[in-house]
């Protein structure tokens, strides 16, 4: 039966046939008086042609009604389906709508239509609009039309439980699923599209594609639609898109790939990357101890997605909501990043946050980001030392402990604490910031399975030299050939000789690591004042694999390694080859050096047990309790007002007792409250920001679109512009047959008319 | 010189000329010009009758002997002293008053107009040929009428009748024909000038009374071109000059039947025309009336032995 693409202009087009007869109508009151002798053969006339005259008048108005409404009927574009399936109800389309609510589509854009003048308008929006279009056009269409409607942040499958490709998804995630679209229930489906809005992740199409094929195969028609915004990143994927798409086109699914980022003054495929957005895409804590009244030194890298240069750009700062004095970034080059250091200082105990952003650009979710920190009065440090004899304390852990809190104006946040190396098995590891082991000698095999199991989970290991240190048992028990948490193989403890040839060259070379990055680079008079006289050496027939993460701290003068570091699990074991005490060197004694590296070292192994405290959207947000301390019941309260959601703890795959929220849908600081079963209050605060690679603007050029769906037909079309229509490119188009009707009817009006009418008739006198 | 080659007065231009005598006269001077002598020139001078004198007579008719004799004025009348005795009889129904929407651009004359200006341009002929012509104008009756006369000052009482105030009256034939069957003294030839809009049955009677005493009848059928042709547009509501009937419609889809029977009534007049041997002829008021009047003379003509 007959679909028309522009049903809108049929019904406003359709009163105007009625023209010709309101014309006749008008006429017959407004005709002329003639006053005539020969009524009778005028009466005669008329009683004898009467239903003559009335058959032809309502014949001539007749085709002058099918003219116009042909001509109406033309301009609606009109066309052919398949008719008789769905005129008995019989054949429905199935219209699925795939829509892309990554927060890319939050960039600001320009009105291309006048309906679209508004300030907020964004490529979602504009979507959802094409979308309430779509349902619109489909209403006043006739036939049997289901739709379904889903948004990409609600279809992906999450991680843990990922679905096999071309499993459908569970029928709560869809915004509307299999909704008949009838003109009585189009209002309720207009609210359930008008009510959608953006999500914060960064999930693409991909994921959510897979969940697609189930809705469409087997429907006798089935339209897919992409609402999306092209970005390259969410189409250059590891699995061709084409991959996904192929079957359902090979199924007879019509594929529309709507454009939601183009319109307006954006008219060229690739308009944003034009213009400037400014990504936050880190912010870290990068040293200092966090406890209370401590500076914290934190860097925010800034990347500009543009293709100009930015600059200078403010950068607004906020400790726990509350606004302090904001920085300023010089430049950022385009296509790069920038990073910018500020300081922080907590005067409580306890979880805070710390969140920096940008100024409003064209993506507006990007510009923000939010970093947790839980401070505590002091961090405990242990150092572990082997006890004379006489159980007097070693010297070698009294001179780190002084390094590491020196007392008196120097905060440094931190609490030593010196144990034997027995407390490697005894005392929970997981509450120390660090773990320093100075000369201490064979461990045993728990003790290591402890430290390598702290390590693991994230835990920095610092290992000193000394006459107790022996090759062999490191080698043996804790470096294992690369798999134990020692760095590298030591061969033996060797004295540094001196150099007779330069006497006065320095012991000590600072290599370029950000732990020695302050002494780096130039003379330090304090770290040539270094004398190293002794040293462990490490086993010359050693070759760090390349992509162990093996780097040098120091060396000294004959290029032997001085410290090392060798990423064990989520964590780092250091290495250095010599005494924390005076013993072998005098570093320790009365050099400032000495502090500055000790108090830089433990701020590196302390940011490695916190670098992980941060997720990403979308990512689920795990509390581990101890079972028989914590009660189960786990109180999240989410951003941005506080909004609280209660789970209850479950024992994991691991063995665990942990409670889990997995509504992390909104960027910000996220807390999770627990009682304990004496009553003790317990909190975790955490971070929850978005991914800043979705910040990226740039989008697929058409020759790149076409590579990607190689061997997929698809129709492209513009969100802006798009009058959706339910039968486009369904059914053949009856233009061309209309118009040779109208031009028939138009025909024989002309002829009717010539008939009915009079023609004088040129005639000679007689 | 043919008539079909005469150069003849359209009727618009006689329209231009507001009197009724200068139009005859117009047409008569035009006719006379492109045609040979009467071939109604008398000859008889037989003495019939002595009558008195009344105004209006030709002092040269009066018989001076007797003015002598008995100073009275008479004047002889002879045996067939005319040509011809000419009785006008011109149509003054509210039909012949038709007037086209197409004067509103450019005068031109009614059907009455037409009617009269040939009544006229034919008295003055028969008057100049020595004939008696008389008149007369109805529409239900005769609302005017003059006696025939040979005189040629006879032609300003003929114009004086033929321009009296009409009635608006619808026709009756049959009691006016019969009434001049009736009153006219001797035979004749009767000239109608009439659109014969009215009782169809009532005319053809009329006619055969009038030939049956023994009159030659000839018939000028005038009809406008809007009669004959039809040609109307658009919405319009025809309302009866005569007939109290009127009509809206689209004048475009009646026309074919009207023109259908107009033609039968064209038809069964000159059926009984024939019939009634009466000298027919259909004109329109488009048509110059001196080419009417050289192609009725022409006709008569022919008659003549």
């Amino acid at each position: 039966m007959p679909t028309f693409d522009f049903t809108t202009l049929l019904w406003w087009g359709l009163p105007f046939a009625a023209a010709p007869v309101v014309i006749h109508l008008i006429n017959l009151l407004r005709h002329k008086v003639v006053r005539w002798p020969t009524m009778e053969f005028l009466l005669a006339s008329q009683r004898k042609y009467r239903t003559q005259i009335l058959l032809k008048q309502l014949l001539l108005l007749l085709l002058r009604v099918l003219a116009i409404v042909g001509l109406v009927g033309l301009l609606a574009q009109p066309r052919w389906t398949a008719g008789f399936g769905r005129l008995l109800g019989g054949q429905q389309t199935t219209h699925v709508v795939l829509l892309d609510d990554s927060f890319s589509m939050g960039e600001t854009l320009a009105a291309g239509t006048p309906d679209e003048a508004e300030e907020d308008l964004t490529a979602f929006v504009r979507g959802r609009r094409m979308v309430a279009r779509l349902l619109d056009d489909l209403a006043a269409t006739p036939g049997r039309h289901t739709i379904t409607v889903g948004r990409c942040s609600q279809l992906a499958a999450p991680l843990e439980t990922a679905t096999p490709a071309t499993e459908e998804a569970p029928s709560d995630r869809f915004d509307l699923r299999d909704e008949l679209i009838s003109p009585q229930n189009l209002p309720a489906l207009r609210r359930v599209v008008d009510g959608l809005g953006i999500s914060a992740a960064a999930t693409g199409p991909t994921d959510a594609l897979r969940s697609i094929p189930p809705l469409l195969n087997g429907q006798a028609a089935g339209v897919l639609w992409l609402v999306t915004d092209l970005r390259s990143r969410d189409w250059q994927t590891a699995e061709p898109m084409a991959d996904i798409l192929q079957p359902l086109a090979a199924a007879g699914v019509e594929i529309h790939l709507v454009d939601a980022a183009v319109g307006g003054p954006d008219t060229d495929m690739e308009p944003a990357t034009q213009q400037p957005n400014l990504t936050v895409e880190r912010i870290e804590m990068v040293g200092g101890v966090p406890a209370s009244d401590v500076l914290l030194p934190w860097q925010v890298t800034l990347r500009n997605q543009g293709t100009t240069e930015v600059g200078p750009v403010p950068l607004a700062i906020r400790e726990d909501g509350l606004e302090r004095p904001g920085i300023q970034v010089d430049a950022i080059p385009p296509g790069d990043t920038a990073t910018v250091r500020f300081e922080s200082r907590f005067p409580t105990a306890g979880g805070h946050l710390v969140e920096v952003e940008l100024p409003p650009d064209r993506l507006a979710q990007d510009n923000r980001r939010t970093a947790a920190v839980e401070v505590v009065d002091e961090a405990d440090v242990l150092i572990i030392a082997s006890t004379s004899g006489a159980g007097r304390e070693s010297p070698d852990a009294f001179y780190l402990a002084t390094a590491l809190n020196p007392g008196g104006a120097a905060a440094t946040g931190l609490r030593p604490r010196i144990e034997p190396p027995q407390a490697l098995a005894s005392l929970d590891l997981s509450q120390f910031d660090s773990i320093w082991l100075v000369d201490v000698g064979r461990l045993t095999a728990a003790q290591i399975a402890s430290l390598e199991t702290y390590a693991r989970a994230g835990g920095g290991v610092v290992f000193f030299a000394g006459p107790t240190t022996s090759a062999d048992a490191i080698n043996q028990s804790l470096f294992r050939d690369g798999d134990g948490l020692f760095p590298a193989p030591l061969a033996g403890a060797v004295d540094l000789l001196p150099d007779p040839r330069n006497p006065e060259a320095p012991d000590v070379i600072a290599e370029t690591h950000p732990v020695v990055a302050i002494l780096s680079g130039r003379r330090n008079p304090f770290l040539d004042a270094v004398r190293i006289d002794r040293y462990m050496a490490i086993d010359r027939s050693y070759t760090p694999p390349a992509d162990g993460g093996f780097r040098r701290l120091l060396s000294l003068r004959n290029r032997a390694a001085l410290a090392v570091e060798r990423p064990f699990g989520n964590g780092l074991g250091v290495a250095i080859l010599t005494t924390a005490g005076p013993l072998w060197n005098n570093w320790a004694r009365n050099n400032p050096s000495w502090v500055v590296v000790m108090l830089e070292l433990e701020g590196q192994l302390a940011r490695l047990r916190q670098q992980h405290t941060e997720l990403l959207v979308g990512q689920p947000f795990d509390v581990t309790l101890e079972p028989g301390i914590d009660q189960i019941d786990v109180d999240f309260l989410l951003p941005p007002h506080g909004a609280m959601v209660r789970q209850v703890a479950a024992a994991t795959d691991a063995g665990q007792l942990a409670a889990r929220l997995t509504e992390t849908d909104t960027p910000g600081g996220y807390t999770a409250r627990w009682q304990t079963v004496n009553g003790t209050s317990r909190e975790q605060l955490i971070a929850v920001n978005i991914n800043p690679a979705e910040g990226s603007l740039s989008r697929l050029s058409p020759a790149e679109l076409g590579d990607v769906l190689a061997g997929v037909p698809f129709t492209y079309d513009r969100a802006d512009l798009l009058q959706a229509s339910g039968d486009r490119g369904r059914g053949a188009s009856l233009l061309r047959p209309l118009l040779l009707l109208l031009l028939g009817i138009l025909l024989a009006e002309q002829l009717v008319s010539y008939v009915v009418s009079y023609h004088p008739v040129r005639r000679s006198s007689p | 010189m043919t008539p079909g080659s005469k150069q003849y007065l359209p009727p618009e231009v006689l329209a231009r000329i507001g009197r009724l005598d200068l139009r005859a006269r117009a047409v008569v001077d035009g006719v006379l010009t492109g045609m040979h002598k009467s071939p109604y020139k008398g000859n008889s001078v037989e003495f019939l009758q002595h009558r008195e004198y009344t105004r209006g007579d030709d002092l040269r008719r009066v018989d001076w002997k007797v003015w002598g004799r008995q100073d009275r004025l008479y004047v002889k009348e002879f045996e067939d002293e005319t040509n011809l005795r000419l009785f006008l009889l011109v149509d003054g129904s509210a039909s012949m008053d038709y007037t086209p929407p197409r004067f509103q651009d450019a005068p031109g004359l009614t059907k009455y107009d037409y009617a009269a200006t040939l009544a006229a341009s034919l008295g003055w002929l028969g008057l100049s040929q020595g004939d008696a012509v008389g008149c007369a104008v109805f529409d239900n009756q005769v609302r005017a009428s003059l006696p025939a006369r040979t005189s040629r000052s006879h032609l300003a009482g003929l114009v004086s009748t033929l321009e009296q105030p009409r009635q608006q009256q619808p026709s009756d034939f049959l009691a006016v024909l019969r009434g001049l069957a009736e009153t006219l003294p001797r035979r004749g030839l009767v000239v109608i000038c009439s659109d014969l809009l009215g009782d169809r049955a009532g005319v053809f009677k009329g006619l055969q009374l009038l030939r049956q005493r023994g009159h030659d009848l000839a018939i000028f059928h005038v009809l406008d071109e809007d009669e004959l042709d039809f040609p109307f547009e658009g919405p319009t509501r025809f309302e009866g000059l005569e007939l109290p009937e009127e009509l809206a419609c689209n004048p475009r889809a009646l026309r074919a039947g009207y023109l259908e029977a107009i033609e039968a009534f064209l038809t069964e007049v000159r059926t009984h025309a024939a019939r009634s041997r009466c000298d027919y002829q259909l004109v329109r008021t488009s048509q110059p009336i001196d080419s009417a009047l050289v192609n009725f003379l022409a006709r008569r003509a022919r008659l003549r032995p």
